[in-house]
């Protein structure tokens, strides 16, 4: 039985010192699995190119192949030789997944990067590089994220404090652009325990039940993923996602997690992404076979459960895990009158605005690209406006590196410049380092869709 | 001295150009006639398989030896253009054990190392291996580019004084005085490299021998010269896959038949065979069951290739020979043995002899006999050094190297280059212009290309054989006009056209046997591409100058230049 508790999991990894490769242990990119045979992704595609006109990362980098040599090119061309180098430039790719969903061919292709990159950091990349330990730090988010909860005030100001970012970017090339998120003084999941946790959940979502006039005894029970930003950094975020499942008469847990890995897929930290998600899979598959559906607050994580996780590893359970996970928006829409309830709702406050919405490329992925503005716009006392299809530029950790962060801007341009156009001066989107460039490119305040959910349905 | 006999080698084959090699080598004056490109009879349509000789080591212990000796020897002197990957005979339960056996002690008594492997170990080393084999024989069998290897052959003939004169056919033997003293000529398109437009011209080309190699044809070549050599041309097909379902040559073990045969060939893998004796070597029927009966069969062994993606067909005549007295029924009883047919000898006719029969693995062997053949003739004393010498891009080369540090290459494309080019790499991919990548899905660069057409004219599919180009998946929908245009500049506008069409031509003829899935999606697409944004489905410019102003005047180049801001191509100025 999976440990329903909350306890905090420990790091696994200490990202001060390096351990110079030597207990490295490359995964294995399954040379003699059938089960994840690019073959057939390879030959789907007909080399229309769509894909790399739709690649942002091309679009701005001229150096950047794009997606079609990334993938099945680059795939097809090394196939039979096991010293065949990969080439360096998918570390590039910022991993956006955007070819995926352009492709009219079904081709995989961010799972033929994923591979490409995970083969190419085991097995090509220096150990003892700069740019590797700054991948990894990047890519453990949550382990530096985890340090600084502990002391989260003093975080705030070393993170941000001047001169230790121009160190930082001089010696580990993280830019000195962006702010450092802020660190919540209680993380998510200290909140959690406070309010009583599962116990206290079950507690809740029966008295809503019965005031919505349900069944009590209704089997409606979510596993939620918060994921690491609405732990650490948006809690506010998380406490929206249980407030509003609650109020919608579902019983919420809150299951020991790791890293969803979309920050190691991106920097092709695969031994990394796949510990994680051995702790993700086993404690959602044990749920998923008690009846609970595994819902994400956060579109790259609902996306990596879903996508990423059967496409690159193979964990018992996976499938089934990654066939019962939503993200909570969609799972709300699919489950409940929520257009009905919108369209009743209003809401005043400090969230009575008009939005420049963004739709988070992963969440475009998932076909979820119009569903806020298509929700939103049916409620009283706030304006939504989409702020078009360009990718915000960030991708997770692209933006950060210093040597990507003028073409993440670059990117980003078509984004401010619609946002700034829009009517609203509030920003909303799904994915927080979306909000982190979106904030970063036009200082506007950014929510997320479950704030305003919030705000409109919860008494 | 007098000066060195004269030797007309006719073919351009693997066995042609081997002797034109061998004899230029030894000292003779060759010229090798070839009616087509290089490669453009049966070595341009074979299997791709560098033999252990397993294949023959119960049926035909003779070549299974020859086999495994030039197997050796091709590894060395050809190494740009052999790739070891290792056979497998495999056994599925339905196949006789005692074949499995006698197969076995086939290849031991031959000298091919061989060893039984069971069904794991056959599907560790190949993963889509079906399920339920019984277990397998390894051996040496390996790949072969059949382009590339007698390319060099024959650029090596060529820095050995030899002449080649390809798309020039012999249309007649000089016979005078009960002797055969040279060829009459048909060039296509004048001497030396293939220009098209330019006018062609019969010649009478006198020589002190001849050598008839023209394998499926050489009856053909015996007919003019009223001989009889019975050539039994067979047909067979071969159908490439997109991919490689399989890194090793992976055999039927079982006695013979059709489809029992996989070789994984450069980027993709080749299925075949069938065995069907035809008239006319030249015209045959491509049949649809022919494709069906590789795909059905051939998945008994690798279960993946029913979903494949198919790319195209093609097919090729064997030249089987089989001294009249035998009189075989089917053409798979026919012996893979070569024969030297001294017309003085048989015919009382001299000055000519044929070679006929063999196999590709076997060219080299096949090429020091009859050289040593002519050589005696003449009183030749030279010493066949092709067993030893390695052809041009063989020599030492290797293929783990920075290739964007070295060439500006991204790392795949670098080496695959590097692995067609050979010890020749660094001399074409050292360029001081820009050199974009022309054919995607094999990697082809323009400095390739160039290369290519510096060797053969404006022939774009003398370039396609030398480079892969237009080769992969698209199979020429997004290259085929970069190709082209690689030609402009030393070739005009009319030239380049026709080469155009003919590679267009050419592509399109194998890829009728794969329209289904997803090629033909591909042919689809490229048709569209190809017809809208190239006009190729009707050209009304061919054969003429384009009168561009007929379409579009727009604005004169004069006017265009000083127009604000705007670029000839429509775009912002500095676009
Ligand atoms: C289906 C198939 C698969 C095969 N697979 C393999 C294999 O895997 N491994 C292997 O070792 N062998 C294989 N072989 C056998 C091998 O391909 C041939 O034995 C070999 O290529 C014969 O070469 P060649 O030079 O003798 O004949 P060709 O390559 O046919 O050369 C003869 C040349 O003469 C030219 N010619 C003809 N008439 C004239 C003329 N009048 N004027 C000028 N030129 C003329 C032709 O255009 C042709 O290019 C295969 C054969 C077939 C049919
Ligand atoms: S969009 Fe799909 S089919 Fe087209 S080139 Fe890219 S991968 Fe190939
Ligand atoms: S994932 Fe994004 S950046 Fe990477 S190749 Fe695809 S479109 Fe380009």
């Amino acid at each position: 039985m999976v440990d329903v508790s909350d306890a905090e999991s420990p790091p696994d990894f200490d990202p001060v010192e390096p351990n110079a490769g030597e207990e490295f242990d490359p995964v294995d990119v399954f040379p003699d699995s059938t089960e994840f045979d690019l073959r057939p992704g390879s030959d789907s595609c007909y080399k229309c190119s769509t894909c790399d006109t739709n690649c942002p990362v091309a679009e701005v980098d001229d150096d950047f192949p794009g997606p079609k040599f990334q993938g099945p090119e680059q795939w097809r061309l090394k196939q039979n030789e096991d010293d065949y180098r990969v080439d360096d430039s998918v570390m590039d790719c910022s991993n956006c997944m955007r070819c995926d969903n352009a492709c009219p061919s079904g081709v995989p292709l961010s799972q033929m990067h994923n591979t490409a990159r995970g083969e190419y950091v085991a097995e090509e990349m220096s150990k003892t590089s700069v740019e590797y330990w700054r991948n990894r730090v990047l890519a453990n988010y949550r382990t530096s994220a985890w340090l600084a909860s502990k002391v989260p005030s003093v975080a705030n100001f070393a993170m941000n404090f001047g001169p230790a970012r121009w160190l930082m970017e001089k010696t580990m090339g993280i830019t000195a652009e962006y702010e450092f998120p802020g660190f919540a003084a209680e993380t998510f999941r200290d909140w959690w325990a406070r309010e009583g946790a599962a116990a206290g959940s079950r507690e809740r979502a029966r008295e809503a039940r019965e005031r919505r006039g349900e069944d009590v005894d209704a089997d409606k029970r979510v596993a939620y993923f918060h994921g690491c930003y609405s732990n650490y950094n948006t809690p506010e975020v998380g406490k929206a996602m249980v407030r509003v499942f609650e109020q919608f008469g579902y019983e919420v847990v809150v299951p020991e997690q790791g890293c969803s890995g979309t920050p190691m897929f991106a920097n092709g930290m695969l031994p990394d992404a796949r510990r994680h998600a051995e702790v993700n899979v086993s404690s959602m598959s044990d749920l998923v076979d008690q009846g609970y559906d595994a819902i994400a607050s956060c579109t790259s994580c609902s996306m990596a459960l879903r996508q990423e996780y059967p496409e690159l590893f193979d964990i018992e359970g996976i499938e089934d895990v990654a066939a019962h996970t939503f993200e909570s928006v969609e799972y709300l829409r699919i489950h409940e009158d929520l257009r009905g309830e919108i369209a009743e709702a209003d809401v005043d406050g400090d969230l009575a605005a008009e939005f420049a919405y963004h739709a988070p490329c992963h969440a475009r992925n998932q076909g979820l690209e119009r569903q806020s503005v298509e929700l939103f716009r049916d409620l009283d006392g706030v304006g939504i406006e989409d702020v078009g299809d360009s990718c915000s530029g960030i991708s997770g950790t692209y933006g950060w590196k210093e040597e990507k962060h003028e073409k993440s801007m670059e990117i980003g341009e078509e984004m401010f410049e619609h946002m700034e156009a829009a009517e609203g001066t509030t920003g909303m989107t799904e994915c927080p380092t979306c909000a982190m460039q979106m904030e970063h490119g036009t200082g506007y305040e950014i929510r997320h869709p479950l704030e305003l959910l919030e705000a409109a349905l919860v008494d | 001295m007098a000066s060195a006999p004269h030797v007309a080698v006719i073919g351009g084959g693997s066995t042609g150009t081997g002797i034109a090699r061998d004899l230029a080598m030894r000292g003779l004056d060759v010229t090798l006639v070839e009616q087509g490109n290089l490669t453009h009879g049966t070595t341009g349509r074979m299997h791709g398989l560098l033999h252990s000789g397993g294949r023959y080591a119960v049926s035909d212990q003779k070549s299974a030896e020859e086999c495994i000796e030039e197997n050796r020897v091709l590894r060395e002197i050809a190494s740009h253009c052999v790739e070891m990957t290792g056979g497998l005979f495999v056994k599925r339960p339905e196949d006789s054990e005692e074949y499995f056996r006698e197969k076995l002690a086939g290849c031991r008594e031959c000298g091919i190392p061989a060893e039984v492997v069971s069904a794991e170990e056959a599907r560790a080393m190949e993963p889509h291996l079906a399920p339920d084999i019984d277990k397998a024989i390894r051996v040496p069998d390996g790949a072969v580019d059949p382009f590339r290897l007698v390319v060099a052959n024959a650029a090596s003939a060529q820095e050995h004084g030899a002449r080649i004169e390809t798309h020039s056919t012999v249309t007649d033997l000089l016979v005078e005085n009960g002797e055969v003293v040279g060829l009459e000529i048909e060039h296509d398109s004048g001497t030396g490299k293939r220009v098209h437009g330019t006018v062609g011209g019969t010649e009478e080309l006198r020589a002190d021998y001849v050598v008839n190699a023209t394998g499926a044809w050489a009856g053909r070549i015996g007919d003019m010269a009223g001989l009889d050599v019975e050539v039994r041309p067979s047909k067979g097909v071969m159908t490439v896959m997109n991919t490689r379902q399989v890194d090793t040559v992976i055999n039927r073990c079982r006695p013979k038949g059709d489809a029992d045969i996989v070789v994984p060939h450069e980027t993709t893998c080749i299925l075949g065979t069938t065995d069907e004796e035809v008239a006319d070597p030249e015209d045959y029927p491509e049949e649809k069951w022919e494709v069906e009966k590789m795909l059905d069969t051939l998945t008994e062994l690798v279960p993946m290739l029913a979903e494949a993606r198919t790319i195209r067909s093609f097919w090729g005549v064997r030249p089987l020979y089989e001294p009249p007295d035998v009189g075989s029924e089917n053409p798979t009883d026919i012996t893979r043995d070569f024969f030297l047919l001294d017309h003085e000898e048989r015919d009382d006719l001299p000055g000519m002899t044929s070679i006929v029969g063999g196999k590709f693995t076997t060219y080299r062997m096949m090429a020091e006999q009859i050289s040593n053949h002519v050589c005696g003739k003449f009183g030749v004393d030279a010493d066949c050094e092709t067993a030893e010498v390695p052809l041009p891009g063989s020599e030492e080369f290797s293929v783990l190297r920075d290739y964007m540090d070295e060439f500006g290459l991204r790392s795949p494309i670098g080496r695959r280059s590097v692995e067609r080019l050979g010890s020749r790499a660094d001399e074409i991919l050292t360029t001081d212009g820009p050199n974009p990548t022309v054919c995607s899905c094999e990697g082809v660069t323009r400095a390739e290309i160039q290369d290519a057409v510096d060797q053969s004219g404006s022939d774009l599919n003398a370039v396609r054989i030398r480079t892969r180009a237009s080769m992969g998946n698209c199979q020429g929908g997004f290259c085929s006009h970069r190709m082209a245009n690689e030609l402009h500049g030393e070739y005009d506008a009319a030239t380049v056209r026709k080469a155009w069409d003919e590679l267009l031509q050419e592509r399109w003829k194998g890829q009728r046997h794969a329209l289904w899935g997803e090629q033909l999606s591909q042919a689809m697409l490229n048709y569209a591409l190809h017809a809208t944004t190239q006009n190729r489905d009707s050209d009304p410019a061919d054969g003429a100058p384009v009168d561009f102003s007929a379409f579009d005047g727009g604005t004169s180049d004069t006017a265009g230049a000083v127009d604000a801001g705007i670029a000839t191509d429509g775009g912002r100025d500095g676009d």
